[in-house]
C-alpha cells in the first residue's frame, strides 16, 4: 500500500516538473505562477502545535501568512494538526516525506522534534515559529520576534492613558496589569517592553504582573483579569493567547477596565470586543512564513540561522486603535509615532528581560 | 425440561464471549459507521479517509511502529483504570498519577545516569512506579478510612500533580531554557527503539517500553486471577459486604487496588519520558490525556487485561493513523476525537447492544421450547 502511495508521488513530482518545465520553456506562462519573479511552484506545510488551528495566535498566524503564499506565489500549501506532542515528530516525517518544503514547526516545543527530523530529511528545510535553534544546520531557520518592541509599544499607549481622562472607565491610581501565559521568553519579552515603554512615559506607573501558566485557560485569565481590577489596573495587556480571551471579559464585565490584545489585531479576532479593546501589540508571525516562503521559492532559503523580526522588518507592530480612535487624544498618538521612529533608528533598544 | 435448561446454560456461556468480545467489535464499527456519516455530511470521502488512516497505522514498518508508540501508555493506563474498576474503584486521576511517574522518571533518569544502563533503566522505571502509587496512596487512604469519593480526590489530586510538575519543570529542574523543560536526559537511560533489536527495519520510534507494557498486562492479568489479592479486589469489587462478611479487609483491598493503580498510570509516564520525550515538559499546557483515554480503553475492554492491550491498539492506531488522513484525505484531526467519543458511547450503551442480542435469542429460545413441546 506505501509503495503504491510512494509511486504515486514520484509520478506526481515527475508530471508536476514536466509542467513546471514546460511552464519555463514557453514564451508566455499564463497562469503557472509568476514566472517572472522566478518564483518555482513548490509544496510548503506547517506542523501546529497541541494548540491547533483557532488559536487566533501564532497557529493561526502561521496559516495566514502560508495563505498568503499560496495565493500570491501559487505555492501548494498543507496544514498538519498535532494532538499530542508525541505527533510533533510523526506530522513532520509525514510532511518530508510527502515531499512538502519548507516545513514550518510553530512553537517552541517543537525545538527537539524539528532538531531530530532535519537530521533524518537533509532535503527537507524547516522553520520553527519562536524556536531559537542552537547551531542551526543549514535545512534549519529559526525565526524569532522582537516581541519587546511591541510591548514597548503598548506600554507607551498605556502608560499615557492611564493618566488621561479619554474614557470614564481610566481611574487615578496610575496602575497598569499585566497577564502572561506562561513564563517563556517571547511573553516574557512582551512583559519587558510593556513595562520598558510604560516607565518611558511615566517612571512613577505601578505594573502589577500576573502569569497564569497556561496559554488555554479563559477562566484563569478571568480570574487574573478581575484580581488586576480589584488593585485598581484601568489598563490590562495580556500576552497569553486563549487565556488572555478571559482577561478581556474581565475587563469587559467589570466595566472598570480597557483591554490590549496580543500577537494578531484582537479587535477582529475578539467578536463584540470594540468597547474594551484600546489596541493591540502585534506580531506578524504570518510575515515572517511569507518572507520564509517567498525566498525558499526564488530558492533563496534563509537557513542556517534564527532571524529575529522587528519593528523594522514589519515583524512586530502596534494595532489600530479602532472603537477608540476618536477618543484618544493626538498626543498619545503622537507619542507612538515618536517611539517606533526611534526604536526603527535604534535611538531607543527595548530590553528583553526586566531589570 | 431438563433439555431446555441445558440450552439455556450453554447459552449463556456464548452471550459472555459475545458480550466480552462482540460488543466492544460492535461498538466500534457503529462509530466508525456513524464517523463516516460525519465524515461525508462535511464534504470528505468516508473510504478515502479510512484507507489513509489505515495506511498511517499499519502501512509499513514506520507506521507500525507510530501506532505501538501510540499504544504503550495507552496499555498502561488502560491496566489502571481497570484494575482500579474491578474494586469498583474510579481512578479518573491516572492523569496526575502519570505526571508524577514521568517526574520521577525525568529527576532519577538525571540522577542516576551514571549507572550502567540494565540498573539504572530498572530503577528510574521503579521509581515511576512508586510515584504514581504514592499519588494515589492518600485518595486511597482517604476513601479506605474516612469513605471520601476516590472520584473527587483522585481528580483534585491530579490538578495538584500537573500544577507541582509545572512548578518543578520552570523551577528546581528546569533546563534553564526558558522553556519549561527539563534537561535532556543521557541517552545511556533511553528505552531502546526496536530499529535497535530487529534487524533490517528502518528506524522507528516505538521502544522497550511497549514490552513492558505487555508485560504488565500479564502481571495485571495473573494478580487479578491467580493471587489472593486479586481474588479480593475482584471479591470487593462484586459485592463489597460480602466479602467483608468473607473475611476480606475492604480497606486494606482498597488501598491496593489504588495503589497498584496509580503504579501503573505512574509506569506510562515514566515509559513516555525514558522512551519518547527523553526529558519533562510543563504538564499543565501540554499533557497528552493519556490518563483519560485510559479511562476509554478500560470501558473499551471491559476491564480485562488482554482486551486492555487490544482496546490500546485500537486507540494507538487511530492516533496514528490522524497524521496521514490529514495529509491525504484533508480531515480534521477532530474527527478522530469524534470517533473516539462514538465508541465509548457505544460502548457504554452497550446494555442496549447487549439488550438486543439477549431479546433475539430468548425470542429464538421461546420458540424452540415451543417447537419441543409440540
Amino acid at each position: 500500500m506505501k509503495r503504491s502511495v510512494r509511486t504515486g508521488l514520484v509520478a506526481a513530482v515527475v508530471v508536476s516538473m514536466a509542467g513546471m518545465m514546460l511552464a519555463g520553456c514557453s514564451p508566455a506562462a499564463p497562469s503557472g505562477g509568476s514566472a517572472s519573479s522566478g518564483a518555482a511552484s513548490i509544496k510548503t506545510a506547517m506542523v501546529t502545535d497541541v494548540g491547533g488551528l483557532g488559536d487566533k495566535s501564532f497557529n493561526d498566524l502561521s496559516y495566514a501568512g502560508l495563505q498568503r503564499a499560496q495565493k500570491d506565489l501559487k505555492v501548494n500549501i498543507k496544514v498538519l494538526q498535532s494532538h499530542q506532542i508525541t505527533d510533533y515528530v510523526t506530522n513532520l516525517s509525514e510532511l518530508s516525506g510527502a515531499g512538502y518544503s519548507p516545513v514550518f514547526a510553530v512553537g517552541f516545543l517543537m525545538s527537539d522534534a524539528v532538531t531530530q527530523e532535519s537530521t533524518a530529511f537533509p532535503k527537507t528545510d524547516f522553520g520553527g515559529i519562536d524556536i531559537d535553534f542552537t547551531n542551526p544546520p543549514k535545512n534549519v531557520v529559526g525565526l524569532n520576534f522582537k516581541e519587546q518592541e511591541a510591548g514597548y509599544l503598548a506600554g507607551v499607549v498605556a502608560g499615557l492613558a492611564t493618566q488621561a481622562t479619554f474614557d470614564p472607565r481610566l481611574n487615578k491610581d496610575n496602575t497598569l496589569g499585566f497577564v502572561g501565559g506562561m513564563a517563556i521568553p517571547p511573553v516574557q519579552r512582551y512583559e519587558a517592553g510593556f513595562v520598558a515603554g510604560a516607565k518611558s512615559v511615566d517612571p512613577g506607573v505601578k505594573i502589577i504582573s500576573l502569569y497564569a501558566g497556561r496559554f488555554d485557560d479563559q477562566a484563569k485569565g478571568k480570574e487574573l483579569g478581575l484580581s488586576l481590577i480589584s488593585s485598581g489596573a484601568d489598563i490590562v495587556f495580556a500576552a497569553a493567547g486563549q487565556t488572555g480571551t478571559g482577561t478581556e471579559k474581565a475587563c469587559a464585565d467589570s466595566g472598570k477596565a480597557l483591554f490590549i490584545g496580543v500577537d494578531s489585531d484582537q479587535f477582529l479576532t475578539i467578536p463584540n470586543s470594540g468597547n474594551v479593546m484600546l489596541t493591540s501589540a502585534v506580531k506578524r508571525v504570518d510575515n515572517a512564513v511569507y518572507l520564509v516562503v517567498k525566498d525558499a521559492a526564488a530558492g533563496k532559503f534563509p537557513g542556517g540561522q534564527n532571524l529575529t523580526f522587528g519593528l523594522k522588518d514589519d515583524g512586530v507592530g502596534i494595532a489600530p486603535f479602532h472603537d477608540f480612535d476618536s477618543k484618544v487624544p493626538q498626543s498619545i498618538k503622537d507619542a507612538v509615532a515618536k517611539a517606533e521612529t526611534d526604536i526603527k533608528s535604534g535611538a531607543v533598544v527595548v530590553p528583553t528581560t526586566l531589570k | 425440561m431438563s433439555e431446555t435448561r441445558e440450552v439455556v446454560v450453554r447459552e449463556s456461556g456464548w452471550l459472555k464471549v459475545l458480550r466480552l468480545v462482540g460488543v466492544p467489535f460492535i461498538s466500534v464499527l457503529l462509530a466508525m459507521a456513524v464517523g463516516s456519516v460525519i465524515i461525508a455530511v462535511t464534504g470528505g470521502d468516508p473510504v478515502a479517509a479510512f484507507a489513509a488512516l489505515l495506511q498511517g497505522a499499519f502501512g509499513g514498518p514506520v507506521q507500525i511502529g507510530e501506532t505501538i508508540l501510540r499504544t504503550t501508555p495507552l496499555i498502561f493506563t488502560g491496566l489502571a483504570v481497570a484494575f482500579g474498576f474491578r474494586a469498583n474503584l474510579f481512578n479518573i486521576g491516572a492523569e496526575g498519577q502519570l505526571a508524577m511517574g514521568a517526574l520521577a522518571a525525568a529527576w532519577f533518569g538525571l540522577l542516576l545516569a551514571g549507572l550502567p544502563t540494565g540498573l539504572a533503566i530498572p530503577l528510574v522505571m521503579l521509581g515511576g512506579a512508586l510515584f504514581g502509587a504514592a499519588w494515589a496512596f492518600v485518595p486511597a487512604l482517604l476513601k479506605a478510612r474516612v469513605g471520601a469519593h476516590e472520584v473527587i480526590t483522585t481528580m483534585m489530586f491530579s490538578w495538584i500533580a500537573l500544577y507541582l510538575v509545572s512548578w518543578i519543570v520552570t523551577g528546581p529542574l528546569s533546563d534553564k531554557s526558558g522553556i519549561p523543560e527539563t534537561p535532556m536526559l543521557s541517552s545511556s537511560v533511553w528505552l531502546v527503539t526496536f530499529d535497535k533489536f530487529i534487524a533490517g527495519i528502518p528506524p522507528v520510534r516505538a521502544h522497550l517500553g511497549f514490552i513492558i507494557a505487555l508485560a504488565a498486562a500479564a502481571v495485571v492479568w495473573w494478580v487479578l486471577s491467580r493471587t489472593t489479592l486479586g481474588y479480593s479486589v475482584r471479591a470487593v469489587g462484586f459485592n463489597p459486604q460480602a466479602a467483608e462478611n468473607g473475611g476480606i479487609s475492604i480497606a486494606w483491598t482498597t488501598i491496593w487496588a489504588l495503589c497498584i493503580s496509580g503504579a501503573l498510570a505512574g509506569l506510562a509516564g515514566a515509559s513516555e519520558v525514558l522512551g519518547v520525550q527523553h526529558r519533562l515538559f510543563d504538564q499543565v499546557s501540554t499533557s497528552s490525556g493519556f490518563g483519560f483515554t485510559g479511562i476509554a480503553v478500560a470501558l473499551l475492554a471491559k476491564n480485562n487485561p488482554t482486551g486492555v492491550v487490544f482496546a490500546a491498539l485500537l486507540f494507538g492506531a487511530l492516533a496514528a493513523g490522524s497524521g496521514n488522513m490529514q495529509l491525504e484525505a484533508n480531515i480534521s484531526p477532530q474527527i478522530i476525537n469524534i470517533i473516539q467519543g462514538l465508541i465509548i458511547f457505544f460502548v457504554a450503551a452497550d446494555s442496549i447492544v447487549t439488550w438486543f442480542i439477549k431479546r433475539r435469542q430468548r425470542l429464538a429460545l421461546e420458540s424452540k421450547v415451543v417447537a419441543d413441546a409440540e
